[in-house]
């Protein structure tokens, strides 16, 4: 029969018989004791996702399934619970430490939590668009210039409103006068007399001409203004406050952004759509919904509150009332409009002064210049008129000029030429230039001839020729000459040309008075050549002098000596010095062994090599380490390497007995070898069976301990 | 009993087995009764010279003549006892030690191998390593107390110093001074001697600390020591051996001839008769000018050679303190005197000429035995004694 063993006992048996598993070593505690780290598994039901804040992101399908409604928190541990408010005496409601524990962030979803990211976003404003970038694109046209002049107020400007000025007032004292409210209807003059600030001076800028159109004119950029926004050349004489802030003083920087409020307003037409609409600036069409205004911008209220500034009504920042003459002043720049909205009368248009329509129309002739009276004559009188008659352009001058080279040469009392080509005048060279510029070839043949009166005499053409000679200074020279004189001078094979060196020193070292004349078979162009050489030569060949010659050593002019006719007289500078000849290797080839042949050098053996070897290291080599003085003392050891020729042949002969014996009998050995020999190894072989004579002439251990250290083992 | 009686002429024994030029031969160490043949068939022979059963000595030695010369298929041959073979290229050099137990030997395999010589097998190999040799080793020798050094020369123009008694493979002491390569080595006391192609014998005291360079002009292919140390015979390219003066450089004696000519291989020269003789191999390269000296020189009782064995190595015999020539011994091509049927084809796809190089010679006992050998491109040694 069968009894069923409960589960538990089943295990206890189990792991008391068998371990299911060796435990080796301590495991690891968990990272977290909370929860399993173990990698083991976990069914779906009892996992949960939760997100970066800690928060259950998945709940079960009665409690909302994924993500349902605002996290599904209501009166969960996480959510808010709608509470009561409760305070008492004895647990006051402020001091409840989980008062203040929800905060808004706790309900926003990410959007929200962008927004709130985005709005603390602190960044520099445009005008210092230069200094950090901004999201402002448009604003980056000035971004060089921003590096150099923050747009906006000056600290001028600052200053002087901090003292009591105001946009459009001018500088100075208060001025007393009237009132001037004459752009009232109506009331005259009260009589009363107020102190006002003085007149605006308007700011005067004066734009750089860099076209070559007449002044004034302003064809192109007129044109432009109907198509852009871009007028500042037309906005330069207007009084405008802004655009006076921008000319205050400094070069005028046109911004297309700054012109933007004097744009042309109310010039739609058919088919102008949201972006065509110039109504504001400063709304985005495509916005939608109410305006959440974060500020953005550190300063950005600037011009808001500048408006708000501005108390004179008369300025025409804020225009409440213009008048309709002004206002026609005004309008006339471009507003289609009348001053009380309407549009102008069929078949009018408005006055312009200078426009691509009024141009036009005065090109139709309609509305002709007025005509200058035939006898006017201008007030003014140019200075120098008289002078400005009779001016002739030197181009003009020469045309006129009647002259041919003949007759110049006779007005400068020059000599005439012979009559002669000027082929015959040309080197060759310079006719071979000629003819291979112009691809002439049937150019008649150069003769390189001098005119007579200008050939130069012998006389002339030496120093011509002496002119050409370089010069060498004095001091160099001389010291060229003291080393040439000794071994190793330079062309020492070829005695002529070493004569006319020493002479070219002597004359440059001023102890000759003139060169010696040139070799006959030599060119002079040879001839000057040469006195290059030599006075490279003679730099080169110039022994240093001093602080120099102490620090340095020749080492060609030693090893140089019995092969000094081996500098070469032509391309000396060029040709390495030749390679030395060792004299060992010379003494050699002549059979002069000895000390010619014979070099010394220090040697430093090893220590190991020492030892092998059996000898005492060199005092260079180890000073101070051996502690056995003198030499080591090992007079009748069986090794052959103490002093060669008292080796005794003893125990190569017994190594040769056990040589022999290992391989070959000895019996034919002492057959065949010689009689001398034959005591010798029978010597040995009694030595052999001692083997305590071998023992006895060793020296000491102590010594041997001493020389040779922990090597001693290693003989063995 | 004159000196050149004294001189052993007579080809006692050949040596067969290799199978290649002989590069080195070396006796063993004093009483000096075998030989070791380094070969370029890579592999080293150890032989016994005396054959088993010595034929019958001539019952008058006292002169020589050419027709007393044994004839090459008179010649008995010397017993082969044992081969090493761990080289994998040529076998150039040979150095035996001291006490007969050991021997070094060198090669193109850039390394030096120690050999047991009774189990024929490597105790050490130098080298192989990044301290080794970089290039063919030229030569080497044993050095040191005890023999514990071996020396060892190369075409990486480095003389290495090994420490054969403790391990390691460094080398104890590099000598790099040679601008090209060492082609000898030689050990005297606590002095290194090596000889370099670039013509300068460099003796390193490491007694004193001091290098010593001699310049011979010539590339040296060939040292050998006298015993005292005090002399060394230097062999150059330029057809001279010279016996130089170690203590001031000055050269002693040179010792040429007309009809010898060392311009382009190493031929090894050595003394002996108890260095009373300068030997020297030939390189066969003037056949006509040693023709010419052999019918000319008519002082030196110099034996003739059979003129019509073309294939005949020669030695060169001069009295070490008068400097004269005084023997020319040939040296007979393989075995039996007859040729090998091989035909040897250069790289030029022709039958090359056959010389017979006597490049190494070996005397008994460092000079003072009572016989040498030489070995050459024959592949043979032969060896020389008083019968």
């Amino acid at each position: 029969m069968s009894y069923k063993r409960p589960r538990t006992t089943y295990e206890a048996d189990l792991t008391a018989q068998q371990s299911p598993f060796v435990l080796f070593g301590t495991p690891l505690p968990p990272l977290d004791p909370e929860v399993r780290d173990d990698g083991s598994y976990v069914p779906v039901w009892k996992q949960e996702v939760r997100d970066e804040r800690g928060r259950k992101r998945l709940h079960g399908a009665f409690t909302g399934g994924w993500s349902a409604g605002y996290f599904n928190t209501v009166g969960s541990k996480e959510g808010w619970a709608p509470s009561t408010f409760v305070s008492s005496r004895s647990s006051r409601r402020k001091d409840d430490p989980k008062a203040g524990g929800q905060r808004p962030e706790d309900f926003m979803d990410e959007e929200d939590l962008a927004d709130a990211e985005e709005s603390q976003r602190i960044q520099t404003t445009a005008a210092f668009a230069g200094l950090g970038a901004t999201k402002h694109d448009a604003s980056r046209t000035a971004s060089l210039m921003g590096l150099f002049r923050p747009d906006g107020d000056t600290m001028g400007a600052k200053l002087l409103r901090r003292m009591g000025w105001k946009e459009g007032q001018g500088i100075g004292p208060k001025t007393r006068r009237k009132a001037r409210l004459e752009l009232r209807t109506g009331t005259g003059d009260n009589g009363g007399t107020f102190l006002f600030a003085p007149e605006n001076v308007p700011m005067i800028s004066f734009t750089r001409k860099k076209d070559h159109k007449g002044l004034g004119y302003v064809g192109e950029s007129r044109l432009a203004a109907l198509g852009s926004s871009a007028k500042s050349s037309i906005a330069a004489n207007s009084d405008d406050e802004e655009e006076d802030d921008n000319t205050f003083g400094r070069p005028k920087f046109s911004l297309a952004m700054g012109r933007k409020k004097e744009k042309d307003k109310g010039r739609g037409g058919i088919g102008i759509g949201i972006l065509n609409d110039n109504g504001s600036d400063d709304e985005d069409p495509y916005e939608i919904g109410p305006r959440i205004s974060y500020n953005r911008v550190i300063g950005g209220d600037r011009k808001k509150k500048k408006a708000a500034i501005v108390i004179n009504p008369a300025l025409k920042t804020k225009p409440i009332f213009i008048s309709k003459k002004s206002a026609l002043g005004k309008v006339a720049l471009g507003v289609r409009k009348c001053h009380d909205g309407r549009l102008p009368l069929d078949g009018f248009v408005f006055g312009r002064e200078a426009d691509p329509l009024a141009s036009e129309i005065n090109s139709q002739g309609k509305y002709p210049p007025p005509v200058i009276p035939p006898d006017w004559v201008s007030s003014k009188k140019p200075q120098n008129e008289a002078n400005s008659k009779d001016y002739v352009s030197t181009a003009d001058a020469a045309k006129t000029s009647t002259l041919d080279p003949k007759a110049r040469a006779a007005l400068l009392s020059e000599k005439q030429l012979p009559g002669k080509s000027v082929f015959d005048f040309m080197s060759a060279a310079a006719r071979d230039r000629l003819a291979s510029v112009t691809g002439k070839m049937d150019l008649p043949p150069a003769r390189g001839e001098v005119p007579a009166g200008y050939a130069l005499s012998e006389e002339e053409r030496l120093q011509e020729l002496l002119k050409q000679v370089p010069k060498l200074d004095k001091e160099t020279a001389i010291a060229a000459l003291a080393r040439g004189t000794g071994r190793g001078a330079p062309y020492g094979d070829d005695d002529e040309k070493r004569s006319r060196y020493r002479a070219y020193l002597e004359y440059q070292a001023g102890f000759r008075p003139a060169l010696p004349p040139r070799p006959s078979r030599m060119s002079s162009e040879d001839w000057v050549r040469e006195s290059h050489e030599f006075l490279n030569c003679a730099r080169i060949f110039k022994p240093m002098t001093g602080f120099m010659a102490s620090r340095f050593t020749t080492s060609s002019t030693t090893l140089n000596s019995g092969s000094q006719g081996e500098v070469s007289d032509k391309n000396l500078l060029t040709r390495p010095p030749p390679k030395p000849q060792d004299p060992a290797e010379e003494a050699a080839k002549i059979g002069m062994f000895g000390t010619l042949t014979r070099s010394v050098t220090d040697f430093y053996p090893t220590r190991l090599l020492c030892k092998r070897f059996n000898v005492r290291a060199p005092a260079h080599v180890q000073p101070d380490e051996d502690v056995v003085s003198g030499k080591p003392s090992r007079p009748d050891t069986s090794s052959q390497f103490g002093v060669y020729d008292n080796i005794t042949p003893i125990p190569q002969e017994l190594l040769a007995l056990e040589f022999s014996s290992g391989v070959d009998g000895a019996s034919a050995n002492a057959v065949r070898d010689g009689e001398a020999l034959k005591p010798l190894t029978a010597q040995t072989i009694v030595d052999s069976s001692k083997n305590e004579a071998l023992e006895g002439k060793r020296a000491g251990e102590g010594v041997f301990r001493a020389i040779f250290g922990d090597s001693d083992d290693e003989e063995d | 009993m004159s000196d050149r009686t004294a001189f052993p002429q007579r080809a006692v024994a050949q040596l067969l087995g290799s199978n290649g030029p002989i590069h080195a031969v070396s006796y063993s160490a004093s009483p000096g009764t075998y030989i070791l043949t380094g070969s370029a068939d890579r592999s080293i022979r150890l032989y016994n010279p005396q054959p088993p059963t010595p034929p019958p000595a001539p019952s008058h030695i006292t002169r020589p003549t050419a027709s007393a010369l044994p004839t090459a298929a008179a010649l008995p041959v010397g017993r082969l006892i044992q081969t090493y073979a761990a080289h994998g290229y040529e076998v150039l050099s040979l150095a035996v030690a001291a006490d007969n137990a050991r021997f070094a030997s060198a090669g193109g395999d850039r390394a030096v191998f120690l050999w047991d010589v009774a189990t024929a097998q490597t105790t050490r190999r130098f080298g192989g390593t990044q301290h080794g040799h970089t290039g063919r080793v030229n030569c080497v020798a044993f050095g040191g107390a005890d023999d514990s050094l071996v020396v060892s020369g190369g075409l990486d123009t480095t003389v290495r110093v090994w420490d054969a008694r403790s391990g390691g493979g460094k080398p104890v002491q590099v000598l790099g001074e040679a601008r090209d390569a060492v082609s000898a080595v030689v050990v005297a006391g606590a002095e290194i001697v090596t000889g370099s192609v670039d013509g300068r014998v460099r003796s390193y005291d490491v007694r004193m600390g001091r290098a010593t360079t001699d310049v011979l002009g010539a590339s040296v292919t060939s040292l050998c020591l006298a015993r005292d140390a005090k002399t060394v015979l230097v062999g150059t390219l330029d057809s001279k051996v010279r016996l130089m003066d170690r203590a001031n450089g000055a050269c002693l004696k040179t010792y040429a001839d007309a009809g010898w000519r060392n311009e382009e291989l190493r031929v090894q020269s050595v003394l002996g008769g108890k260095e009373r003789f300068v030997l020297a191999g030939d390189e066969m390269t003037s056949p006509a000018a040693a023709a010419a000296a052999a019918g000319s020189g008519g002082s030196v009782e110099v034996p003739a050679t059979p003129s019509g064995a073309a294939n005949e190595g020669r030695i060169w015999a001069w009295d070490l303190l008068t400097g004269k020539l005084v023997a020319r011994l040939a040296v007979p091509w393989g075995a039996g005197g007859s040729e090998s049927r091989k035909r040897v084809v250069g790289r030029d796809g022709k039958e090359k000429e056959r010389k017979n190089v006597v490049s190494c010679i070996a005397w008994k006992e460092g000079g003072f035995g009572d016989q040498f050998c030489v070995g050459g491109t024959s592949g043979a040694v032969t060896v020389f004694g008083e019968g």
